[in-house]
């Protein structure tokens, strides 16, 4: 298989590139929104990658189940996460009306 | 099969970078975790797909759309300044970086390796190896995760309750 052939039939290399391309847009989205619940959404996204990439290699070493436990904590603490940075989000909003990231520049009021 | 999938994942994620809306782009968000739920199935791992769409597209997004309704925070609001130089400054150094992995991927001997001699080899991942992985080697750390849900847990209730 050449590199043009994996990528549309599913090697390896192709499940990368999808990965990578899904890490750079979730990184596009956090720096050029300023929705904060945007922002969140991207970095999503980047988690999601990293576990495409993880999965994709886990299967070609020949189905390692090391890779599904370690999928299973990013899955725990990407869920941690959504919780923790929600309440802060609704935190945000409580104390300054909005959710604009470049709202909440100063610590202060 | 591949490629549906990942247009699937990589249109719907750059719909949500493209959206104003964020309740659409949200909607967006679930397109993409499916999408990636597909090439989880591809790769012979049934499990990850469910768990992708019953976390992911079940829990968080679901809370994240909640959020975004309970705010009220529909549209994005007007700019305080408009930063054209850090705006195309980040986009050029994400559109590097994405271009610059993307080429190194392809060129590596060893991910091409990788990919022929993985291609044979069996690709099943079932949950009884998960489960004997996960309870033989990583007890502990399957335990921290639980003490940390229910951190998270608490430390969400402590932020958004108004007096405790």
């Amino acid at each position: 298989m050449t590199g043009m052939d994996a990528i549309l039939q599913g090697g390896l290399q192709g499940y990368l590139v999808v990965a990578l391309l899904l890490f750079a847009i979730g990184l596009a989205t956090v720096l050029l929104r300023r929705t904060l619940l945007m922002q969140f959404m991207g970095v999503e996204l980047m988690l999601n990658a990293a576990n495409v990439a993880l999965l994709a290699f886990a299967r070609f070493r020949g189905g390692d189940a090391q890779a599904m436990v370690f999928y299973l904590f990013i899955i725990a603490v990407a869920a941690c996460e959504a919780a923790v940075g929600l309440a802060l989000v609704i935190g945000l909003y409580r104390h300054r009306d909005t959710t604009d990231s470049d709202r909440a520049a100063s610590l202060k009021q | 099969m591949f490629i549906t999938f990942a247009l699937i994942t990589l249109l719907g994620a750059l719909a949500m970078l493209l959206q104003k809306n964020v309740i659409v782009a949200g909607l967006c968000m679930v397109a993409t975790f499916f999408g990636v739920a597909g090439l989880f199935v591809l790769l012979g791992n049934p499990v990850a797909a469910a768990l992708q769409v019953i976390v992911y597209t079940g829990a968080i997004m679901v809370l994240v759309l909640f959020v975004i309704m309970m705010l009220n925070s529909h549209e994005e609001e007007k700019a305080e300044a408009s930063r054209p130089v850090q705006r195309w400054v980040s986009l050029a150094l994400v559109a590097a970086l994405a271009l610059g992995s993307v080429k190194l991927v392809l060129a590596s001997s060893g991910v091409k390796a990788l990919n022929l001699n993985g291609a044979a080899l069996p690709r099943a991942t079932t949950l009884q190896n998960v489960g004997a992985a996960l309870f033989a080697d990583h007890l502990l750390g399957f335990e921290v995760v639980g003490l940390l849900l229910l951190a998270a847990m608490i430390g969400a209730v402590a932020l958004t309750k108004r007096n405790l």
